[in-house]
């Protein structure tokens, strides 16, 4: 089967039932002389756990700041191509990453509180994009993420401790509160608990779950497990290259690619 | 809410608080180009403003004075030896030869105004000539010393506030026996006489606007102090009417006294110092200054006038008179001021040089090079390779970065109490200075050496042990070799620091004036120098105004010197810079 | 060439002779087979020639250090010990004096007054509450100054007279013959310290072969000897030097066996060195404090420590001279603490902004290119001299400010500003500010702005909200370690802030600073020993406690910082 043929096959397997969150073709990204994706094309449902998995420095994080064009800051990265969010082209110059980063948040590898209190780093987002007119409102929506992030009950009678006062697995949830604090429309996470215990893991993990009846999920993972126990949807990339791209269980029990098939399998990688 | 809703609603807020929020960034980032925009001026400001002060150093004007080297009064003893030459009165021989050179010069104050071209300091130098080359006794030699300060400020345009105006109009010239008179044909000094009139005018006025103004203050202080103002007032008056009188002129005549402007009338070769003008405009009456009167007429002749009047400079008119005329033979040039390369310093500014300076801080640098760096380079490599973690050696750390921030001031100070006073070192000489720069160094040296060192991975030294090197072999034969380029860097940069340094070597002495350059060699160490900072601090605070380009100029050979220096550093940086 | 060059060369050649004979007899015991030897051959020969070395090095080294020094005072003590008899004659004839009889007594007497007053000042101070009357105390401080006057007066005339009689003294011992070298030593033992001093220098250039200032008999007496004596400790001590030299080679080259550990001892001995020369380190600082504590002791032993911290008033030069117990003038420093924290906050103002917003432009915005323009401007700033900060803040800032604040109608501006001098203060403190603060936002770590960046906050929101919070502990440590260069910044405000001991909150006024105090005490005339000297120590004690209270806080601060995000 020829890439070209490949690629039309994946559009097809986006299940019905969930509409397009963003939509990718032919994205190419460059760092300086060395091109480290190949015009990768897909589509993202909303409302699902989307994976991405792939040996390390095959571009899969290269890939997920293409969405919220991270790699903006990277001096030299070129990004190439049409990303799609709701149809609106966002991989242009007339769109303000500032705009499109409000609506599309972030979480990182290793945890990153900013160096303030645990409200005001939930309050961040908020206040910077004057989300609150009002004292209380900003309460209120401080109180709502850190509920949705599971959690308000471990922190609710110290919102003024340092944010890096708390334990690893609940600095992460801290940032994912962080994140959906301003109401993003797509949430990235670049292996977001590889740096969490398995109880810390497992405590993310069914935030996730949560989050994916009202977000557009999309993470990077390195373990097959974790891909397969919390996404929808799960995308192979190796070399730069997308190499499949489907339902999770399709993936999983029955790859259309030699390639991806070794990798889970754990023949390379 | 709906949930899709509410996120239409977020990213609505968003973009209409954008404008805003682009505003204050971009406030702050101009916040940020000023910053870095002011001290960029700040450093152009710093060097253009002392660049400009120094140009005049560069240059120097000299008399190229023809001299009799009479055997009689050079060589006394007629042996040619040194010591008979050293009795010589070489002053008397210079002083001859400005006679010669203007030989209608008569009166003793004009002499000795006429010898005051120079520094007598320059007979100094023509018997070390003459003692250099004992074959010029007897011959005519052309003498080239430099123009006094002063003047040399007046040629380069500094002095005073002067104009020339030509004219042509026929002057006739009538010869006194005191005086000289002369009458232009049309009313050339009309102009000056008006401005002259009209500035003893403006005088008059503002002293008498002066007593007025204490007349009304009277009101309103005590009988004592109400007294005192009258007085005042009362003598502002009277000058001022003194003034008038003096502005309306006598006898038709118009009397020049030294507070106003000098005009003085140059036509081929002479001058006249008009100590009159006649009212009409016409003529007046001065003195000859540079020949003896003679009558005669002349077509092209000039009014030479000196705006800043002679009551307020240094120099008296004749000896401008004999400069510019001086100037006219070519036996005064400019030429390239070697005198401030060559000498070492000098009560006169003309011959000020910054070699002793720079001889001096030769000499402490390389006591500081000697002591600072093995130091500095032994202590780094125990702390960093071999040293225990243990309390004392934290309390050696600690210690040392606190060294590094100790006031240079404080080193000063310990040089006093315990290099002067307890070890009784020698004040002011290299060795001592080198040793407390040395030890300020000290700290420096040892952090750059550190970081150098732990720049070097740790895989070089397991390598080197893993074949069997000890511990020492390591660092001396592998880690030492690597680290080399970043030593360097670290110690020329805290060498330059020391170059530049004054604070603490003032407090030991090192301020003395020093007229012979010290010798670069092992004696130099122990006698009482100056390095090239101090002395840029002591020709600023001297009298002489000529000292303060000098002073620019030093720093000019001082900032090239520490630049040039830094500029090697970071070449060495660049150069040698490794990403393990 | 010279002795001592000789000798240096000479110890040159030992030492590489040394290195190849220490070499060439290890091999020859083993004949020839190195790998029968405890270490490498070159381990013996460097064994030898540190040896040899090292201690004649120190020895001349110490040479270098002391030897003209220790010439000078052999020659003094020489030929004082020469004029002992005059010494004591002269001392006779004035014991015999009844005049200077008088004059002696009257000095006791003011010396028992001024301390009796002195005690029962200190008596009265201390009194409680209710029984201190404030009222006596002034009094008492009355009578002390007018008797400290008279002490001194009468100090001065007693020298005056000394003088006298001495100078009489030399003139009849010209005239009757008296040999130069006693007169020499009667001069020296007898004269004021600025005049022992000229006349000592005179005699240097003599032996040196310069012309001096003036030709004496006496001067030349003294050369001779100046030279003979330091004929005599060179040739000594180079033959010492050559002596240990040669000593230590053979007894090193005779230890040479097979066995020897060789590499060991050297180890052992570089070891040893690299120790020594990091205890240097702590005795300097040991240097630093035992001297000022000590002459701050004697400081305060005469002028009570509460006045010199809260005194008001400054004026030291009214104290009158050495050797005096009661001495007028104030050393209140107060007005000099005031003046310097002026200053300081004014650089400060000058150089936090400017240098934080250059560190932030530097490391946040600019791109690559300009940064490597811009850091050498920096760094050129920083490498620039304070001695052209301070010509340039006398001759370009102070004029320029006081003809802006006179056309401005602030008649009383002068060119000696705290202004002028704190405005270059600051901008000498810019660099030093950027380039700390650019270390410190450098270290924050990128994973924080990815964080903010990624919440779609700006550059400037990132910066204010998230890097400078996170740099703030080591922005804290920078501005501290600047406050401190600042304080105790000498060149500057000596040229540029003036001499007056202004207490005065207008910064268009002269004020005076610690440390110019410091350069003016101590420059001025040749006066050891008195109060206005040892105030000096004073002064640098005082700064030297609160720049290094600074400097510990902000390396601790800055140290803990580092940690963090290490
Ligand atoms: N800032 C950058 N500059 C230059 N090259 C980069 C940069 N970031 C990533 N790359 C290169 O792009 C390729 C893809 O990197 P990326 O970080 O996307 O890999 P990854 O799949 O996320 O790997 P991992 O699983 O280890 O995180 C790699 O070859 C990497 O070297
Ligand atoms: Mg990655």
């Amino acid at each position: 089967m020829t890439t070209a043929q490949a690629q039309a096959t994946l559009y097809h397997d986006i299940p019905e039932a969930r509409d397009v969150k963003v939509a990718i073709a032919g994205v190419d990204v460059h760092y300086g002389d060395k091109q480290a994706l190949f015009d990768v094309s897909m589509q993202i449902p909303d409302r699902s756990v989307t994976a991405f998995i792939g040996p390390s420095g095959c571009g899969k994080s290269t890939f997920l700041r293409c969405v919220n064009r991270m790699n903006d800051t990277i001096d030299g990265a070129v990004v190439t191509g049409s990303l799609k969010i709701d149809g609106t082209e966002i991989n242009d110059k007339t769109i303000d990453p500032v705009v499109l980063r409000a609506s599309v948040g972030m979480v990182f590898q290793k945890p990153n509180p900013f160096p303030k209190s645990i409200y005001d780093n939930v309050a961040y987002g908020p206040k910077i994009h004057g989300l609150a007119a009002t004292r209380e409102e900003l309460d209120g929506i401080v109180e709502q993420s850190l509920v949705k992030a599971g959690l308000w009950g471990e922190v609710s009678d110290r919102l003024t401790d340092p944010g890096t006062s708390l334990s690893g697995g609940q600095q992460q949830r801290l940032v994912i509160a962080r994140a959906i604090a301003v109401n993003p429309e797509v949430i990235l996470m670049d292996e977001p608990c590889s740096a969490l215990d398995p109880i810390a893991t497992a405590k993310v993990e069914e935030l996730i779950d949560e989050l994916r009846e009202n977000y557009c999920i999309i993470m990077v993972t390195h373990s097959m497990a974790q891909a397969a126990r919390v996404s929808q949807m799960t995308a192979f990339f190796h070399l730069g290259n997308l190499v499949e791209y489907g339902p999770t269980e399709e993936i999983f029990t029955n790859p259309r690619e030699r390639r991806t098939q070794d990798y889970i399998t754990g023949r390379f990688g | 809410m709906t949930e899709p809703s509410k996120k239409a609603a977020t990213r609505e807020i968003v973009e209409r608080n954008l404008p805003a929020r682009y505003r204050s960034e971009s406030r702050f980032r101009t916040a940020g180009i000023v910053a870095i925009i002011v001290s960029v001026i700040i450093l152009v400001l710093l060097i253009g403003s002392i660049g400009l002060k120094s140009l005049p150093a560069y240059t120097a004007w000299q008399i190229h004075l023809p001299v009799a080297l009479d055997q009689a009064l050079v060589d006394p003893e007629g042996d040619s030896s040194e010591a008979s030459i050293r009795q010589g009165s070489f002053g008397r021989v210079l002083q001859n030869g400005m006679r010669e050179t203007f030989p209608d010069v008569s009166g003793r104050s004009n002499m000795r105004s006429l010898f005051q071209l120079y520094t007598s300091l320059n007979s100094t130098r023509l018997m070390d000539q003459v003692i250099a080359d004992p074959g010029l006794i007897g011959s005519d030699y052309v003498f080239t010393m430099p123009l006094g300060d002063d003047l040399d400020l007046y040629l380069k345009g500094m002095l005073v506030e002067d104009r020339s105006v030509e004219m042509n109009g026929v002057l006739e010239i009538e010869a006194g026996r005191r005086r000289t008179n002369i009458q232009s044909q049309s009313a050339d000094f009309a102009i000056v006489l008006a401005e002259l009139q009209q500035m003893m005018i403006d005088e008059a006025l503002s002293l008498e606007s002066r007593a007025a103004a204490n007349r009304t203050l009277m009101a309103s202080v005590d009988a004592e102090e109400a007294d005192r103002l009258n007085e005042e007032a009362a003598r502002f008056d009277q000058r001022a009417q003194v003034l008038r009188t003096d502005a309306a002129g006598e006898n038709g005549q118009l009397e020049l006294s030294d507070d106003l402007p000098s005009v003085i009338v140059e036509f081929r070769g002479g001058a006249i110092r008009m100590n009159r003008l006649d009212l009409n405009g016409q003529g007046g009456s001065g003195e000859s200054i540079l020949s003896i009167a003679e009558n005669r007429s002349d077509e092209a002749w000039t009014l030479y006038v000196v705006d800043t009047p002679q009551a307020r400079r240094r120099i008296p008119d004749n000896q401008l008179i004999w400069t510019r005329a001086l100037v006219e033979r070519g036996i005064v040039t400019q030429a390239f001021n070697h005198y401030f390369f060559a000498n070492a310093d000098s009560r006169e500014p003309e011959l000020a040089g910054i070699r002793g300076a720079l001889n001096g801080s030769i000499l402490t640098l390389i006591v500081t090079l000697l002591l600072s760096i093995p130091v500095g380079i032994a202590t780094a490599i125990y702390l960093e390779e071999f040293a225990p973690k243990n309390k004392f050696t934290d309390l050696i750390e600690v210690n040392i970065n606190n060294l590094a921030a100790v006031p240079s001031i404080i080193f000063g100070l310990l040089g006093v109490a315990i290099f002067i006073d307890v070890f009784s070192l020698p004040r002011g000489t290299p060795v001592l200075g080198g040793l407390v720069l040395s030890l300020m160094t000290l700290p420096t040296i040892i952090i750059a050496t550190r970081a150098s060192l732990k720049a070097v991975p740790p895989s070089i030294r397991q390598a080197a042990l893993g074949v069997g090197a000890s511990r020492t072999q390591s660092v001396f034969h592998h880690v030492l070799p690597l680290a080399t380029p970043g030593i360097l860097t670290g110690s020329i940069i805290g060498l330059s620091r020391a170059l530049g340094e004054t604070a603490p070597l003032l407090m030991i002495g090192m301020v003395a004036f020093i007229a012979d350059a010290p010798k670069l060699s092992l004696e130099g160490f122990t006698e009482p120098a100056t390095v090239l900072p101090v002395q840029i601090y002591l020709w600023y605070s001297a009298a002489e105004r000529a000292f303060e380009p000098r002073a620019a100029a030093a720093i000019i050979v001082l900032l090239t010197l520490i630049i040039s220096f830094n500029a090697v550093a970071v070449y060495l940086r660049r150069k040698f810079e490794r990403r393990w | 060439m010279s002795v001592i060059s000789l000798v240096a060369l000479a110890l040159l050649v030992m030492v590489a002779g040394g290195f190849y004979m220490g070499r060439t007899r290890a091999i020859k015991q083993v004949a020839g087979r190195s790998s029968e030897l405890h270490s490498l051959p070159n381990y013996y020969g460097y064994y030898v020639a540190l040896w040899t070395g090292f201690p004649a090095l120190l020895l001349l080294a110490a040479y270098g250090l002391f030897g003209a020094a220790s010439t000078h005072s052999w020659t003094v003590a020489e030929l004082r010990a020469q004029a002992h008899e005059m010494s004591a004659q002269f001392e006779g004839d004035l014991a015999a004096n009844s005049e200077y009889v008088q004059l002696e007594s009257t000095l006791e007497s003011l010396e028992l007054t001024v301390n009796g007053l002195r005690e029962e000042l200190a008596r009265l101070r201390r009194a409680n509450d209710a029984d201190r009357d404030p009222h006596l105390i002034q009094l008492r401080l009355e009578e002390q100054r007018s008797s400290r006057a008279l002490l001194a007066l009468a100090g001065t005339s007693i020298e005056d007279y000394r003088t006298g009689v001495a100078t009489g003294m030399l003139v009849t011992a010209r005239e009757t013959g008296v040999a130069a070298s006693i007169r020499a030593g009667f001069f020296l033992t007898h004269s004021d310290i600025v005049r022992a001093e000229l006349f000592m220098s005179d005699a240097r250039k003599i032996a040196r072969g310069e012309t001096p200032s003036e030709l004496l008999p006496e001067l030349e007496i003294v050369a001779s000897r100046l030279t003979d004596h330091q004929n005599t400790l060179r040739n000594s001590v180079g033959l010492l030097v050559l002596a240990l030299a040669a000593i230590a080679l053979l007894w090193t080259r005779s230890q040479i066996q097979p066995q020897f550990r060789a590499r060991n001892n050297v180890e052992r001995l570089t070891t040893v060195l690299l120790i020594a020369a990091s205890i240097l380190s702590i005795i300097t600082t040991i240097g630093i404090v035992l001297s000022m504590l000590f002459e701050s002791m004697r400081f305060f032993s005469i002028i009570p420590i509460q006045d010199f911290l809260f005194g008001l008033h400054w004026s030291p030069q009214i104290a009158i001279r050495e050797d005096q117990l009661g001495q007028s003038g104030a050393f209140g420093a107060i007005p000099l603490f005031a003046g310097t924290a002026m200053i300081t906050l004014i650089a400060m103002l000058v150089a936090v902004p400017i240098g934080l917003f250059s560190a932030i432009y530097l490391s946040e915005y600019a791109a690559p290119k300009f940064r490597t323009i811009a850091k050498p401007v920096l760094e050129v700033l920083a490498g620039v001299p304070t001695v052209v900060f301070g010509f340039f803040a006398l001759l370009t800032v102070g004029p320029a400010i006081r003809a802006l604040f006179t056309s401005l109608g602030f008649e009383s501006a002068v060119t000696q500003s705290a202004l002028s001098a704190g405005l270059v203060m600051g901008v000498m403190i810019i660099p030093f500010i950027s380039s700390l603060s650019d270390d410190v936002i450098n270290a924050v770590p990128q994973s924080l702005r990815d964080g903010s960046y990624a919440m779609g906050a700006t550059r400037s929101e990132t910066v204010v909200h998230v890097v400078i919070p996170a740099a703030l502990p080591g922005i804290f440590g920078a501005v501290l370690l600047a406050i401190s260069r600042a304080i105790g910044e000498t060149m500057i405000v000596v040229m540029a802030a003036g001499q007056g001991a202004n207490l005065t909150a207008n910064p268009l006024e002269s004020v005076t600073t610690i440390t110019v105090q410091i350069v003016a005490l101590l420059t001025g005339d040749l006066e050891f020993e008195g109060p206005k000297t040892l105030s000096a120590f004073a002064l640098g004690l005082t700064l030297f406690a609160v720049t290094l209270l600074m400097n510990v806080i902000a390396l601790r601060v800055v140290q803990k910082y580092r940690e963090k995000y290490d």
